[in-house]
């Protein structure tokens, strides 16, 4: 792919921005349908049970209920993108909490959830798995008894209540470690955490014959209508799915979810049902919690503080089933190797099966926590080798030609920049008083290929239309997509209108989810317009009497290169493609391809390993900490992202901007607890703290661009998630300056951080 | 359902002796009944646009009657009272958002009775009174014998909380309201100290109250404190967190561990008696106290 300079954008106006500014935008639970009915779950009463007795009768005798299903009125279909240990509705065995056994649809959702409330369900008892690490052991009871007996997706190592089991190897550590003149060894424990989208999932659906139509707040309409398909047992082109506005994900919204259990129940009723949650069922019953995590890492250098041997084992939970977590093992020993050249390299990881709430994608999968647990260690490191923490980094992490630890070699990447940057805007080195410090720490995160499809037209009028199946989340991905479709036909944004979000209508796409909608989507909308671009130029040469290739398309104008005088308006062009050939471009474009590794092995290898346009990032926090509280303040951030060519400066900003806050929220106040049955103890918004505005430090933002090749559109790569990996690392590597030694539990919470200070951590 | 909407206190007090239950702001009803805590009532009164409840009067002697409408918005924002009573600004100033600061009431947070809610241990230093008002007559009682225990008070069902009353404050008295909280909106007290202080004119103490939040199933008074008359503040400052670690008996929860509730209530209890101390001897404290101070969360803005 050529890379180009960008087109500089003086303004950018989203065009979703003034439908939710002004509240006349529609969302999911906005809509409604004439003889909708409301739906209602029942779900799991204990959080690990086999169901003895389920009685469905009281349910159904309610007046006003139309239907009430169970696992018994659905096909007998198991699934799951990696391992197919999953079904609509229990069957037999209930695994956690947020398990759904039947759903009810009713005249009103009040009494939908009464007549769920009435469905009698008994269970015989079994052992609670709740200690992800004592899962492990071989006599440890089974989440899932018939675990052998699942399909699974075949890269996937499977042993047990081990759902997937990943392993990077290089050189030979255990040796190079035993010559190593310094050894250190670190644990440490992530809890679980939230995306916490401010609007809670709603499903609405109609049947029209044998087609459904399902309105979803959706992260990704496409893996949503292949679910439906999958455990419904229908065509894809029989199933339809529209995303009114989306009120945010964060990766919450991301996999198959209750779209199926809708559509089920709107064809038992024969009549459209919507079903809306509340925020405790948002907390609760979606397959995309973030992910709990143990890290145990052991370094070795040389005196000069060079490293020369990593090992380390990540033990992740994966709750009851496997949603898109699969690759979460080879991702996360990703992470805790980091971007650092590390010759002698043995990393595993498992993703263990517990009674809780299934783990999923949520922004940056595994890296906030490995990154903070990883960039905790390396401060460790770079005190025993007696060097400031920034030096050690700049001695041993991956640069410009230099070999990653899963033996990629990298082309021009600005790790280093980046380094410079968020230190010098952080003024690192200057004094602070004995209450503040400024931490660091790097992390970095892949671009994801993967196919993606879009239209370009522009109708008789001179007006354009993009058709994508790119979704748009909040983060202004689709919307950038009128700037590059505009710089390709010489046009202005605002001459493009987006139809999006609707699985019929546009062609394929993998949804708001890995930082891939400008990366993959933008690449296939420049394919299209470029297809329209040619036809203008075209028509243009006819009517101007000279060669294609003379013709420029700029404001709006195609005109014969350095005859300015000789011009004809695209909206003249279109016009007279009107009566012809119409003006449509179709793309999609290959995806870039995953780089070499060469000396390593992997075991478990889902290609988490090779990262295609690796994006790098450091960030510099300055904090201050209560002493007498452990409450911890942020002071300031300063972040620095090599994500290739930024294509649109304020969206650029904002997501670095949110990633940041998010990273705030994870290193101090969120964090999933769990009581002893497993069960969520803080599953609302004012137990589970976000951070709100008033919280927000000022954040200082650096892009080191390098237009990258083997990239997105003109060297982007992708930003949505990078922001969210090193923030609570760095808060960390702060904080641990403040109080002498790092808090070795994430959400560093006030009473941990004081636990911390005071010895009583029960770490020595 | 029922919803009456009264614009005079004895058409409530009417509605209520029939049965129906008050509702001011909403912002602790409503939104406990979505939450599962009650369910709405069968009978509702709403109170908020009774011109007689969302007055707020000082008087000539500088007293001050705070209707029970009265917002926190008013409150945290009226000169009087951010100047002279302080402590009941602090907490105020506080409270939710802004958004819950405009629908929140004074009434609807004392008549709530939470051993987290932030206007109580202010009034409790300030040493407030409650009028109460039924069809059968009217009450006044200090704010400490309304609440009898978590979410539960000593009015009757058919007595309308009608005003909170603060006596004039002394000279060269000061108070403050701090608590600790993990994030600077949206959030609940941990735990939370009031505090007056009133000084002699050499700067030691004439006399010291206090008062703690969410440390107990009800707001407690610090007990014991007559005997600082003529210490120093900072000896005041330690011996009234000392009272406090004392007389607290605070649970464990999702929030905080018992033993972490005990330490912090020390902190914010002598951070309050500074505070007031520093507003008694003079000094503009801006409020809240917590911004202003950096208690608890530090204030922003690298150094
Ligand atoms: C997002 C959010 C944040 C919050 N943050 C805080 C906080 O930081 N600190 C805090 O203390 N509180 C907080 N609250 C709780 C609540 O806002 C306050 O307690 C508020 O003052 C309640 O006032 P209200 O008028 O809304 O009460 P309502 O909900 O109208 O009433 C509360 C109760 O008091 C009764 N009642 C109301 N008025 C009277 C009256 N005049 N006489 C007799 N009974 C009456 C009602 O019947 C009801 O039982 C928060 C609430 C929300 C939703």
């Amino acid at each position: 792919m050529t890379v180009t300079e960008p087109a500089p954008t003086s303004r950018f106006v989203r065009a979703d921005g003034p439908d939710k500014v002004t509240g006349s935008g529609r969302y999911a639970a906005d809509l409604t349908l004439t003889g909708v009915l409301q739906a209602a779950f029942r779900y799991a009463d204990v959080t690990h049970g086999r169901i003895t007795r389920l009685d469905v009768e009281p349910a159904r005798s309610m007046p006003g209920v139309l239907a009430v299903l169970t696992a018994a009125d659905v096909p007998d279909v198991r699934y799951g993108p990696f391992v197919a240990d999953r079904t609509l509705f229990a069957r037999d065995v209930v695994r956690f909490e947020g398990e759904i056994v039947a759903a009810v649809a009713a005249t009103s959702a009040e009494i939908a959830r009464r007549a769920a409330a009435a469905i009698v369900v008994e269970y015989e008892p079994l052992p609670i798995v709740n200690d992800v690490e004592a899962a492990l052991a071989p006599d440890a009871p089974l989440v899932h008894a018939d675990w052998a007996s699942y399909g699974a997706a075949d890269p996937i190592v499977r042993d047990r209540n081990d759902a997937s089991y990943a392993s990077i190897t290089k050189g030979d550590a255990d040796a190079a470690m035993a010559d190593a003149d310094i050894v250190l060894s670190s644990r440490y424990v992530a809890d679980a955490s939230h995306a916490a989208p401010i609007e809670p999932r709603a499903v609405l659906a109609q049947w029209e014959g044998d087609k459904v139509t399902i309105w979803s707040s959706t992260q990704v309409p496409f893996d949503a209508r292949a679910g439906v398909c999958e455990t419904l047992g229908l065509p894809a082109n029989r199933v339809r799915i529209i995303v009114p506005h989306l009120g945010g994900g964060f990766g919450g919204k991301c996999g198959f979810h209750v779209e199926a259990h809708v559509a089920a129940l709107a064809r038992a009723a024969r009549r459209p049902v919507r079903l809306v949650f509340t925020r405790r069922e948002e907390f609760v019953v979606p397959d995309r919690r973030r992910e709990g995590m143990v890290v145990e890492l052991t370094t070795g250098l040389r005196g000069d503080g060079t490293i020369v041997a990593r090992t380390g084992r990540v033990i992740i939970d994966n709750g009851a089933y496997t949603a898109d977590s699969g690759f979460f093992s080879q991702l996360a020993a990703m992470h805790v190797a980091g971007p650092y050249r590390i010759p002698h390299l043995h990393v595993e990881a498992h993703l263990v099966y517990t009674n809780h709430q299934p783990s999923g994608s949520v922004r940056a999968p595994t890296a906030p926590q490995a990154c903070w647990a990883l960039e905790s260690h390396t401060d460790e490191l770079a005190a025993a080798a007696g060097l400031d923490p920034v030096e050690f980094r700049r001695r041993n992490v991956v640069d410009t030609g230099s070999e990653g630890p899963s033996g990629q070699t990298y082309d021009e990447i600005g790790l280093r920049r980046c380094v410079d940057a968020a230190t010098a805007a952080a003024g690192y080195g200057r004094d602070l008083p004995d209450d503040e410090a400024i931490g660091v720490a790097v992390g970095w995160w892949p671009s994801f290929t993967a196919a993606s499809g879009a239209f370009v037209k522009i109708d008789g009028d001179g007006s354009a239309q993009i058709v994508t199946g790119a979704q748009e989340c909040g983060t202004g991905a689709v919307m950038t997509l009128r700037q590059l479709a505009a710089d390709e036909l010489g046009m202005s944004p605002d001459d493009f209108q987006l139809v999006y979000q609707d699985t019929s209508v546009a062609p394929y796409d993998m949804g708001a989810t890995g930082s891939q909608t400008l990366f993959n989507n933008g690449r296939a909308v420049v394919h299209a317009a470029g297809q329209v671009a040619e036809q203008l130029k075209r028509l243009a040469a006819d009517h101007l009497e000279a060669a294609p290739d003379d013709i420029v398309l700029a404001d709006g104008q195609a005109s014969v290169a350095g005859t300015p005088s000789r011009t004809v308006s695209i909206a003249e062009l279109a016009g007279i493609a009107a009566g012809g050939e119409l003006l449509i471009g179709h793309g999609s474009g290959a995806p870039p391809s995953a780089p070499a590794l060469v000396g390593s092995s992997c075991v478990g290898d889902v290609g988490m390993a090779a990262f295609v346009a690796p994006q790098f990032s450091c960030h510099a926090v300055h904090v201050k900490v209560d002493r007498d509280t452990g409450v911890v303040r942020v002071l300031g951030v300063s972040a620095a992202h090599d994500s290739g060519t930024i294509i649109n400066q304020i969206g650029a900003r904002g997501q670095v901007e949110g990633g940041v806050m998010m990273g705030i929220g994870q290193a101090l106040t969120e964090g999933t607890r769990y009581d002893d049955a497993g069960r969520q103890r803080n599953p609302a918004m004012l137990e589970y703290k976000l951070q709100t505005c008033a919280d927000a430090p000022p954040i200082h933002i650096d892009f080191v661009e390098i237009p990258t090749p083997d990239a997105g559109p003109r060297g982007a790569k992708g930003l949505a998630e990078a922001p969210n990996v090193p923030t609570a690392a760095a808060i960390a590597n702060a904080v641990a300056q403040v109080v002498g030694r790092p808090v070795r539990q994430l959400p560093m919470t006030a009473e941990r951080v004081w636990n911390t200070l005071t010895g009583e951590d029960g770490v020595s | 359902m029922s919803l009456l909407i009264a614009t005079t206190v004895d058409d409530a007090l009417a509605a209520m002796a029939a049965g129906a239950r008050p509702i001011a702001g909403g912002s602790d009803l409503v939104v406990g009944a979505r939450h599962g805590k009650a369910p709405l009532p069968d009978s509702l009164v709403a109170i908020d646009r009774i011109a007689e409840l969302r007055a707020l009067d000082v008087d000539t002697s500088g007293a001050v009657r705070i209707g029970a409408g009265v917002s926190h918005h008013l409150i945290e924002s009226h000169p009087v009272l951010v100047e002279r009573f302080s402590a009941l600004a602090d907490a105020a100033a506080l409270v939710g958002s802004p958004s819950t600061r405009h629908v929140g009431t004074i009434g609807g947070n004392v008549m709530n009775a939470s051993p987290a809610m932030d206007t109580g241990a202010p009034l409790v230093v300030l040493g407030a009174s409650v009028e109460l008002r039924a069809v059968t007559g009217s009450r006044t009682m200090p704010i400490g014998e309304l609440w009898i225990g978590p979410g539960r008070t000593a009015a009757s069902p058919d007595e309308l909380c009608v005003a909170v009353h603060l006596p004039a404050p002394a000279s060269r008295c000061g108070s403050a309201y701090v608590r600790l909280e993990y994030r600077r909106a949206m959030e609940i007290a941990v735990v939370g100290a009031a505090a007056s202080v009133t000084l002699a004119a050499d700067g030691t103490v004439t006399s010291v109250h206090a008062a703690l939040t969410a440390v107990a199933p009800t707001i407690i008074a610090v007990a014991g404190l007559e005997h600082l008359a003529g210490a120093t503040v900072a000896e005041a400052a330690v011996a009234v967190g000392d009272a406090a670690r004392q007389q607290a008996t605070p649970i464990s929860d999702v929030r905080a561990s018992d033993r972490y509730r005990r330490h912090t209530i020390a902190v914010m209890a002598q951070r309050a008696v500074d505070a007031a101390a520093r507003r008694a001897a003079g000094e503009r404290v801006p409020v809240p106290v917590n911004r202003a101070l950096g208690i608890g969360a530090a204030t922003g803005g690298p150094s």
